[in-house]
C-alpha cells in the first residue's frame, strides 16, 4: 500500500488503540494511522499496522510485517499495547487510488472491534459510516469468527501468556511482592 | 471460613463493577457476602450500590482516618465497603493498607469479593490480585479482552493466586459464543462459570443506582449471573489462617 506521507497531526504512545479509533472518529479525520506495537518479544510485533481513514471511519488496514491485508492485518496488529501510535492527514483524494485494493478493505467498526474491543465504539462507527459501506453478512460472520481464529493461534497466545508471566515477575522484584 | 476473590479483568469497560455487585448478591443467598471496592484509583461500586452519599469510605480507612466497620454498609443482603470518588481521598490513602483491611473483613464472613482495577500497570492495580485466594476473570469475547484476560491470569499464577472461572460479559445474540467459551478455556486454569447477554438492564440499573439483580431480578442477565454464582465453589479457609495471612503479606509501603 502506497499512501502520501500526509500531514503529521498526532504521534504518541498509548495503552489501548481504542483512544486514537474513538479520537479519529470524533475528528473525523481523513488520512491514515500508524500503529508499532513497543513489545517486541512478541510475534507479529514486528512491523507495522497501517488503517486508513475518511472522515472518522476506517477504510483499509494493512500490517508491514506480515504483508497481508484487510481483517487479517487487524488480526496480525491485535496484540496487548502499548503502542506508538501516529495519525497523517490526507486530501479524500490522496487516498482515492490506494482506497482500490478491495483485498485491504474493512468493515468500518471491525478495527474497533478487535483492537480497541469495544462493541460500542463499533457501533458509532458504523453509524457514521456512509450507507454503501454497510458490511455484508459474510463480513459479519468474518468478525466474529476472527476471535476464534485468534483463540486457534497456540503460538501467539503462549507468546502473550510468557510475555506476561515475565512481566510479573520482574514487576513482583520491582514492587517487592 | 472465608474466601477471598478479586473480580479482575485486564481492560476496562466489561461491566466488572457490575458483574462484581450481581455475583455478591447471588452468592448472598447461600453465603454471608462482602464486597469491597479494590479499585481505589476509580470509585464505581458506590453508584451500582445506591451508595453516592456514603460519609465515610475505603479511602477514610486507607487513609488512617476512620475503622473498617464504619464504611461498612448493608445493602442488598451484602456487606458493601465502597470507595470515594475525591482525588485528595484517593491521594491521602495508602492501598498497601487493603491488606489490614481484608484481613479483619475476614474474620466476619463467607465470602469476600475485590472490585480490582482494571490494570496490571501499578502495584496498586495488581494488589488484589496478589491478596485474592482466586480471581474471577470478566471478559467480553473480544480478541482485546481475552488477551488482556490472559495476562490477568498469568499475573495471578505467578503470585500464587488460582483461577476460580471465567466470566463472559456483554454477550450478544450473534456471537458464537459456546465455540468461543470452549476454545477460550483451554487456556485458562478455570471453567467459564456462565456467559452474560448484554442488556439494557444493565445502564439502567447503574442509572438508577440499584444492583441489576435488584433492579431486573428476572432478566437474562440475572439469571446468567446466578448460574454463575451456582457453578463458583467457595473454598473455605479458616478465618483466623486468612486474616495471619494478610496481615503477614509481605507488602512493602508505598515509597
Amino acid at each position: 500500500m502506497k499512501l502520501p506521507r500526509g500531514t503529521l497531526r498526532k504521534s504518541r504512545v498509548v495503552s489501548d488503540p481504542r483512544e486514537t479509533l474513538a479520537d479519529v472518529l470524533d475528528r473525523t479525520v481523513t488520512g491514515y494511522a500508524v500503529f508499532e506495537s513497543q513489545e517486541t518479544l512478541l510475534l507479529d510485533a514486528d512491523g507495522r499496522g497501517v488503517v486508513t481513514f475518511e472522515d472518522g471511519v476506517p477504510v483499509l488496514a494493512y500490517h508491514t510485517g506480515t504483508d497481508r491485508g484487510g481483517p487479517r492485518a487487524l488480526a496480525d496488529l491485535a496484540v496487548p499495547g502499548p503502542y506508538h501510535v501516529s495519525v497523517f492527514e490526507l486530501d479524500t483524494a490522496d487516498l482515492a487510488t490506494a482506497h482500490e485494493a478491495a483485498e485491504l478493505r474493512v468493515p468500518p467498526g471491525m478495527p474497533a472491534e478487535r483492537l480497541a474491543g469495544d462493541p460500542a465504539l463499533a457501533d458509532s462507527t458504523r453509524r457514521a459510516a456512509p450507507d454503501d459501506r454497510t458490511p455484508t453478512t459474510a463480513q459479519t460472520a468474518d468478525d466474529h469468527s476472527a476471535v476464534e481464529a485468534f483463540l486457534e493461534n497456540e503460538e501467539k497466545i503462549a507468546a502473550i501468556r510468557e510475555q506476561a508471566r515475565e512481566e510479573a515477575r520482574a514487576r513482583a522484584d520491582e514492587w517487592d511482592f | 471460613m472465608v474466601e477471598v476473590f478479586a473480580v479482575a479483568s485486564g481492560k476496562g469497560g466489561t461491566g466488572k463493577t457490575t458483574s462484581t455487585v450481581a455475583l455478591g448478591m447471588a452468592l448472598a443467598e447461600r453465603y454471608d457476602v462482602t464486597v469491597v471496592d479494590a479499585d481505589t484509583g476509580m470509585a464505581n461500586l458506590l453508584f451500582h450500590a445506591g451508595l453516592s452519599e456514603a460519609e465515610t469510605t475505603l479511602h477514610d480507612v486507607l487513609a488512617d482516618d476512620a475503622a473498617v466497620a464504619d464504611a461498612a454498609y448493608e445493602r442488598f443482603g451484602m456487606t458493601v465497603i465502597p470507595c470515594g470518588t475525591s482525588l485528595d481521598g484517593f491521594r491521602d490513602a495508602d492501598p498497601t493498607r487493603l491488606r489490614d483491611v481484608v484481613a479483619t473483613l475476614a474474620a466476619d464472613t463467607d465470602v469476600i469479593l475485590l472490585d480490582s482495577p482494571p490494570a496490571l500497570d501499578s502495584r496498586a492495580a495488581v494488589l488484589p490480585v496478589v491478596m485474592a485466594d482466586r480471581i474471577v476473570v470478566v471478559l467480553q469475547p473480544t480478541i482485546p479482552a481475552i488477551s488482556d484476560g490472559l495476562k490477568v491470569q498469568e499475573y495471578a499464577t505467578s503470585y500464587g493466586t488460582g483461577i476460580a472461572g471465567l466470566l463472559f460479559n456483554k454477550v450478544r445474540e450473534d456471537e458464537r459464543i459456546d465455540d468461543v467459551t470452549a476454545k477460550t478455556e483451554r487456556y485458562f486454569d478455570g471453567p467459564t462459570l456462565a456467559a452474560v447477554p448484554e442488556t439494557e438492564r444493565a445502564r439502567e440499573a447503574r442509572r438508577a443506582g440499584r444492583p441489576l439483580l435488584a433492579h431486573a431480578p428476572d432478566c437474562a442477565a440475572a439469571t446468567a449471573y446466578h448460574r454463575a454464582a451456582d457453578a463458583l465453589s467457595v473454598d473455605h479457609g479458616e478465618s483466623g489462617d486468612v486474616a495471619d495471612r494478610f496481615r503477614s503479606a509481605v507488602i512493602p509501603e508505598t515509597p
